[in-house]
C-alpha cells in the first residue's frame, strides 16, 4: 500500500502546478478506501500525558482509530484544556518509526555499541525470568531494579520490587530529595516549599524555573497559570537565580545570586527579620522547638527524658507544654549549667550573618537584601487572621517556591535555612504562606529522620544507614562508586543483575564516566524502554520494548493544590509495533519467575498497594488483565462503573479541597501534631556518631543543628577554573523522555552554553562559537571536558555559564547531533554529592574557544 | 485575536499545537513565538512575543497576489486558495510580518526525515503522512468552497496561518488559543463589544505590530510594550533561508 502511495506521489509531483489539486494528493478518505475502510469515523478518547511529571489530562482525537492530535482535557484540574509543547508534540514520538519494535537480544560483547537480533516476547521473557529466578534463589539483593521517574502511583513498581525482594534505585537524588528531606525533617510534610498561590501577596521565586519547568508537584502548566492569575491580583514576585530566564517578565525584581550561596542569603534574611522584629513569636513558642532549652554541648536539657523550657512566669524550668509562657530568648542557669532557648542559640548563630556579609558572599547588592527583608516583614502581616471557607486562620501572605534550589552541595541545609526564614515569619501552613504538599499530612520520615541509627560496616551498596550519608536519598552515582570500590566504603555485596526501566543512567546521571565504569560490572541487564537507550546500547542483554502513551497506567493525582481529582492513563490505541505496557511486562516476569501468585506475591502486594477492598481484591491464583486491575481499583474507590467511568470521562473531579486539608493551621491537630524543628538536635547527634565512627569531615561537616554557612567545595578549584557552571531545564524537554520527538527537537534543536556576552568577548568567543568547557573536581583534581556551541544572553551572571539538562544521546538518530549533556561535567563524588547523598549541579569550569 | 504579553511565558505550546493541527511540515511555522532580551546585565528584561498571521484589515499580501489566491473573507480572515496559488512568492515580499512560508519541498518528503513508509506504521495510519494527518484539512471552506485549510501543503505554494479555519468553522478556538497553558491568547469577534477580545481591549492598553504601516492588524497585543529596537532575539527557531 505504501509503495503505491509513494509511487503515485512521485509520479505526479512533476506535473504542472496548474493541475487540479485533487490529482496531487490523496485525502485521507482515499487512503482509507485503499485500505478497505468505507468512511472516516472520528472520536475523542481520554487519556493522560506520557511525557511530563504531572500527567495532564488529554483528549485524544482519533480518526479511524488512529490518534491525530492530543488536546488538553478541559475538566482535568491540572491543565483545564491546555497542553504544553511536550504534551502536544509527543504524537511524533508515539508514531516514531525508530522505536524498539520487538524484544531484542544482544549478539555482541558489552561495553560497545550493541548489535541485536529480534526475538519473540516468549524468548525474551523466559530469558529474563530465568535470570530473575536464579539470582533470587542465590540472593535477591544481587538484583537491582532502577527507574527514572515513576509515572502515576508507583504501585506496580513497588509490588515488583517488594515481591521479588530486590534492591531499588530511583532518581530523587538528582532532583529535589535534599529539599524533601529538609521539609520532612523540619516540618513533617513530604515535599518542597511552594506558595499558597491563591492568597500570597509576596513570593520569593527562589531558583524557580517558572517559564521552563514547574517544580516538585508540576512540570509546567498548573503553577504558571496560577502565577499569572496571582500576578493579575497584584502578587509581587522576586526571582532569586543566577539566570533570569527562569522567571523572565513574571518577576518584579531579579536577584542574580551567585551559584550555591543560597544558604548564606537565607541566613541574612533570618538575621534581618530578627533585627527588624518581624517575627511571629506566638507561632515560634507554640509550634516549634524554639523555646526548648539547649545546653552548652548542643543537646536539649531533659528532665526525666522530657525536654524543658524556661517558664517566664515561674522563673524556673518546666517540661515542654507545661509552661504558661515559655521564653524564646535569654540565658539561664539550671543546676550550674548554662542553658538557652533554641531561638536564642539561633539568634546568636545568625548575628554575624548580616545583609552586608551576604551581599559579599552572594555577589548581590546589599540594598536588594535589605529591601527583601523589609518587604517580607511588611507583607507577612504578623498577627493578622483571615476567614477561608468559614474558618478563621492566621494570614501570612508571604511565600516561597524552592524545589530545584535543593540541587546544590548544601541543599539540605539551604532548604532548612529557607524554612527558618518562613518559620520566623509564621508563614508555614498559614493562609497565603508556605505549603509543602497538597494535603497537610505528616510523613513517616518526620520521626524516622530523627531516629536514625548509624550502623557499622558492612553497608548496603547505597550506603543507607552508613556513617557517610545517614540521611540518604539512594543516589545511583554513589551506588556506582561503591560498586567500583566496595572496600573503600565498607560494602561487601554489589548487585549483579539489573532491570533498568525508563532510566538511562549512563547519560542522565553525573558523572557519566563513573556510571559507565560501574555498569560494566553487571553480569546481566535488561532494559524496558520504548527506545534503545545508551545504557541498553552499551550493557543490556535483553531489551523489552515498552509502550508510550498507548497503555494503562495510574492512578494519577489530578490535584492542582486547590481542587482534588484522580485520573488514569488509558490506551488511545493498541500499543504500536510489538510494544507492551509495563504492567503487562511485570505481570509476565513475575509469573515466569514464580513470584506472581499467593501470599506476598506480586498480586498480593498489588492488592495492598492499590488498597483494594476485599470485595474487589485480585484473586491470588491467576494473572489478571491490566484493564481488570484498574476496574477493580476504581470500584474499590467507590466508583460503581469502574474503569468504564474513566474510559468515558477521563477524570474524576472530587471538588475543592477544604481548609483543613490545605492549611497546617486548620489541620486537626494543628500541623498534624508535629513540632517544627527550628533546632535539629538529632543532626548534631549524627555528626558526633559519624566522627566517632571515623568518617571524614567532608561527610559530617553539614550535620549541624542549625544551617551553617561554609564555602562550597568547588571554590577550592584552581583559579584557572574561573566560571561557575549551572544547569536548568528547558520547557521543550523533560529529562530525556522528550528526546524522541522530532517536533520538539525542531523547537530546541541542540545544546547551547548560555554565556554573558561580556564574559564571552573577554575570551574571544562569539555567539554560536564552539567552545571547550572544562570542569575541575576540587577534591580529586580530576577534570572533564566537552565541546559545545555558545548562546549569548545578558540574562545570566557574568561569572556563571549554564547548560540545559538535556541532550547527550548518541543512539537515537534524531538526537545524536544535538550536542552533549552537562552531566559529563558535573562531579559525582564527595564534595559534590551533598550530606544527604544528593547530587549538586554546580562546578567550577573554564571556557575557551575550540 | 488578542495576545496578552503579561501572561505569555514563551513556552511555544501554541507553535506545536499549530503544527500538529495544521500538519505543517518541517521548518514551517504559522505561529512563531519570539524570545528576546532588552537591556544589559543586570538591568535586563526577557520578553516573549507570539506572532501568528496578523490578518490585516488592509493586507498587503492580498494586494500583490496576481491570481487572487490570497484573499480576505468577509469576517476578516485572510486565506490562501491552494488551487490558485502559483507560488510567485510576492506575498512573502509584501508581508511586513514575515508570516508566509513557501513549500520548497514536497511536504510528504519534509516531515523530519523519518521513515513514514514503515510497514507496521502504515497498517495503523493507512499510509497517512504525517501519521497525525488531520482529515479536516482536506475539506473546503467558505461560501465558494475553496481549498484553504492546508491539506497537502503542496510544493510550490505559499502558506500561512488560517486562524484554523477548519476549527473556527466548527465553533472551536484556533489550536494555538486552545492549548495555551496561561490563556495568553484570546480569540473572538472584535466587532462584538461583548466578546472576550473586546472586553480585554477595554481593560488594558493595546498595541499593534508595525502600526505605522496602516495594515491595521486584527491581532492586538496587550500588556508590556511593543518590542524595542535594541531587543536581541534568543533561541530563534531555525528556519532555513526561504528566499
Amino acid at each position: 500500500m505504501a509503495s503505491t502511495r509513494r509511487t503515485f506521489l512521485k509520479g505526479t509531483a512533476a506535473s504542472g502546478a496548474t493541475l487540479a489539486v485533487a490529482s496531487r494528493f490523496k485525502p485521507l478518505e482515499v487512503l482509507a478506501a485503499e485500505n478497505g475502510k468505507a468512511a472516516l469515523s472520528e472520536d475523542l478518547v481520554p487519556t493522560t500525558c506520557w511525557i511530563g511529571k504531572q500527567d495532564c489530562g488529554i483528549l485524544a482525537r482519533r480518526v479511524n482509530g488512529r490518534v491525530v492530535k492530543f488536546e488538553g482535557h478541559p475538566r482535568n484540574p491540572l491543565n483545564l484544556g491546555a497542553l504544553c509543547p511536550k504534551g502536544v508534540g509527543q504524537i511524533a514520538a508515539v508514531y516514531d518509526p525508530n522505536r524498539v519494535k520487538t524484544p531484542l537480544a544482544r549478539t555482541n560483547e558489552k561495553g560497545v555499541a550493541g548489535e541485536w537480533r529480534q526475538i519473540s516476547w516468549n524468548e525474551a521473557l523466559d530469558t529474563v525470568a530465568k535470570q530473575l529466578r536464579e539470582y533470587r534463589e542465590k540472593d535477591p539483593e544481587l538484583i537491582l531494579w532502577q527507574k527514572g521517574r515513576s509515572k502515576a502511583k508507583d504501585f506496580y513498581d513497588k509490588a515488583f520490587v517488594d515481591s521479588a525482594g530486590i534492591e531499588k534505585l530511583g532518581h530523587g537524588a538528582y532532583c529535589s530529595d535534599a529539599g524533601y528531606r529538609a521539609a520532612e525533617y523540619t516540618i513533617g510534610c513530604h515535599g518542597v516549599l511552594q506558595p499558597d498561590m491563591r492568597h500570597s501577596r509576596y513570593v520569593l521565586a527562589w531558583g524557580w524555573n517558572a517559564t521552563g519547568a514547574g517544580g516538585n508537584k508540576f512540570c509546567y502548566i498548573t503553577w504558571p497559570r496560577q502565577l499569572s492569575e496571582a500576578r493579575e491580583r497584584g502578587m509581587k514576585v522576586v526571582a532569586l537565580d543566577p539566570r533570569l530566564r527562569a522567571t523572565g517578565p513574571h518577576a518584579d525584581e531579579w536577584v542574580p545570586l551567585r551559584p550555591a550561596t543560597d544558604l548564606a542569603f537565607a541566613l541574612a534574611l533570618c538575621n534581618g527579620l530578627i533585627q527588624q522584629g518581624t517575627i511571629d513569636r506566638e507561632y515560634l513558642a507554640e509550634h516549634t522547638n524554639s523555646p526548648w532549652l539547649v545546653k552548652e554541648d548542643g543537646t536539649f536539657l531533659r528532665e526525666g527524658g522530657k525536654e524543658q523550657v524556661w517558664d517566664t512566669a515561674k522563673g524556673a524550668i518546666g517540661p515542654v507544654g507545661s509552661a504558661g509562657k515559655a521564653a524564646l530568648e535569654g540565658t539561664y542557669t539550671v543546676g550550674g549549667e548554662t542553658v538557652k532557648p533554641a531561638f536564642q542559640v539561633f539568634k546568636e548563630h545568625v548575628a554575624k550573618r548580616t545583609p552586608e556579609w551576604a551581599a559579599e558572599v552572594c555577589g548581590v547588592e546589599v540594598d536588594q537584601i535589605r529591601r527583601i527583608i523589609r518587604d517580607l516583614g511588611d507583607n507577612a502581616m504578623i498577627g493578622k487572621t483571615i476567614e477561608v471557607d468559614g474558618v478563621r486562620l492566621p494570614y501570612r501572605p508571604v511565600g516561597v517556591m524552592a524545589y530545584h534550589m535543593a540541587q546544590q552541595e548544601e541543599g539540605f541545609q539551604a532548604v532548612r535555612a529557607q524554612l527558618l526564614v518562613f518559620m520566623l515569619l509564621g508563614a508555614i501552613g498559614a493562609v497565603g504562606g508556605v505549603r509543602i504538599d497538597a494535603k497537610w499530612e505528616i510523613d513517616d520520615h518526620y520521626q524516622e529522620l530523627d531516629e536514625i541509627e548509624i550502623g557499622d560496616p558492612p553497608y548496603d551498596f547505597t550506603l543507607k544507614e552508613s556513617k557517610y550519608f545517614p540521611i540518604n536519598s539512594g543516589n545511583p552515582t554513589i551506588a556506582a562508586k561503591t560498586m567500583l570500590d566496595p572496600k573503600r566504603y565498607g560494602v561487601e555485596k554489589i548487585p549483579e543483575m539489573a532491570i533498568i526501566h525508563m532510566a538511562n543512567p549512563v547519560v542522565s546521571f553525573p558523572n557519566t564516566d563513573v556510571i559507565k565504569e560501574a555498569y560494566k560490572k553487571f553480569k546481566f541487564m535488561t532494559v524496558l524502554s520504548p527506545w534503545l537507550s545508551e545504557t541498553a546500547d552499551l550493557y543490556a542483554d535483553v531489551v523489552l520494548p515498552a509502550a508510550t502513551v498507548e497503555k494503562y497506567e495510574g492512578p494519577m493525582k489530578a490535584n492542582d493544590m486547590y481542587v482534588d481529582g484522580v485520573s488514569l492513563r488509558m490506551p488511545p490505541m493498541d500499543p504500536l509495533f510489538e510494544s507492551r505496557g509495563e504492567i503487562d511486562i511485570y505481570l509476565d516476569l513475575a509469573e515466569r519467575a514464580g513470584f506472581l501468585k499467593g501470599k506476598d506475591g506480586y498480586l498480593d502486594i498489588l492488592n495492598s498497594e492499590l488498597e483494594l477492598t476485599p470485595a474487589h481484591a485480585l484473586p491470588l491464583d491467576r494473572r489478571p488483565e491490566v484493564a481488570n486491575i484498574f476496574d477493580r481499583w476504581a470500584k474499590s474507590e467507590g466508583i460503581a462503573k469502574g474503569l468504564a467511568y474513566f474510559e468515558e470521562k477521563g477524570v474524576e473531579v472530587k471538588g475543592e479541597m477544604t481548609p483543613e486539608e490545605i492549611y497546617g493551621y486548620a489541620a486537626d491537630p494543628v500541623f498534624g501534631g508535629a513540632v517544627h524543628r527550628l533546632y535539629g538536635e538529632s543532626l548534631l547527634r549524627y555528626q558526633r556518631q559519624m566522627k566517632a565512627k571515623k568518617a571524614e569531615k567532608i561527610y559530617w561537616q553539614d550535620y549541624t543543628p542549625l544551617p551553617t554557612w561554609r564555602e562550597p567545595t568547588m571554590e577550592r578549584s584552581p583559579g584557572a577554573y574561573d566560571l561557575y557552571l549551572i544547569s536548568f531545564k528547558l520547557v521543550e524537554n523533560k529529562q530525556s523522555r522528550s528526546s524522541f520527538t522530532a517536533l520538539l527537537a525542531e523547537l530546541m534543536p541542540e545544546q547551547r552554553l548560555h554565556i554573558n556576552p561580556d564574559t564571552a568577548k573577554e575570551r574571544g568567543i562569539g555567539d554560536g562559537d564552539e567552545v571547550w568547557v572544562e570542569a575541575n573536581n576540587a577534591v580529586t583534581g580530576g577534570t572533564a571536558r566537552l565541546k559545545v556551541k555558545t548562546m549569548y544572553t545578558q540574562a545570566i551572571r557574568p561569572d556563571t555559564v549554564g547548560m540545559p539538562h538535556h541532550f547527550g544521546l548518541w543512539v537515537y538518530p534524531g538526537a545524536k547531533e544535538q550536542g552533549p549533556t552537562p552531566n559529563v561535567l558535573f562531579q559525582a563524588g564527595e564534595g559534590y554529592v551533598a550530606c544527604t547523598a544528593d547530587q549538586s549541579f554546580h562546578v567550577k569550569v573554564q571556557v575557551r574557544k575550540a | 485575536m488578542v495576545i496578552d504579553l503579561d501572561r505569555c511565558m514563551g513556552c511555544r505550546a501554541c507553535m506545536e499545537a499549530c503544527k500538529v493541527e495544521n500538519n505543517t511540515s518541517e521548518q514551517i511555522f504559522w505561529m512563531n513565538v519570539f524570545r528576546y532580551e532588552e537591556g544589559d546585565y543586570p538591568d535586563v528584561t526577557m520578553k516573549f512575543l507570539p506572532r501568528p498571521c496578523q490578518h490585516c484589515e488592509n493586507p498587503p499580501c492580498v494586494k500583490v497576489c496576481p491570481t487572487q489566491a490570497r484573499y480576505q473573507q468577509d469576517d476578516g480572515i485572510v486565506l490562501t486558495d491552494f488551487e490558485k496559488c502559483i507560488g510567485c512568492r510576492y506575498c512573502i515580499v509584501a508581508c511586513p510580518y514575515g508570516v508566509n512560508f513557501f513549500n520548497w519541498k514536497d511536504p510528504e518528503d519534509n516531515y523530519y526525515g523519518l521513515d513514514w513508509d514503515d510497514k507496521e506504521l502504515d497498517s495503523v495510519t493507512d499510509g497517512a503522512v504525517p501519521p497525525w494527518k488531520n482529515p479536516d484539512l482536506d475539506k473546503r471552506y467558505g461560501p465558494d468552497e475553496r481549498l484553504v485549510a492546508g491539506s497537502g501543503h503542496f510544493r510550490g505554494t505559499t502558506e500561512k496561518c488560517t486562524f484554523c479555519i477548519q476549527r473556527v468553522t466548527k465553533g472551536l478556538d484556533p489550536a494555538c488559543v486552545e492549548t495555551c497553558p496561561v490563556d495568553a491568547l484570546i480569540f473572538g469577534d472584535l466587532d462584538d463589544p461583548q466578546s472576550d477580545v473586546s472586553q480585554t481591549l477595554r481593560k488594558k492598553s493595546s498595541f499593534k505590530l508595525k502600526e505605522e504601516l496602516n495594515t491595521n492588524p486584527k491581532v492586538r497585543y496587550v500588556g508590556q510594550t511593543a518590542p524595542q529596537t535594541d531587543g536581541r532575539e534568543i533561541e530563534a527557531i531555525p528556519i532555513e533561508a526561504r528566499d
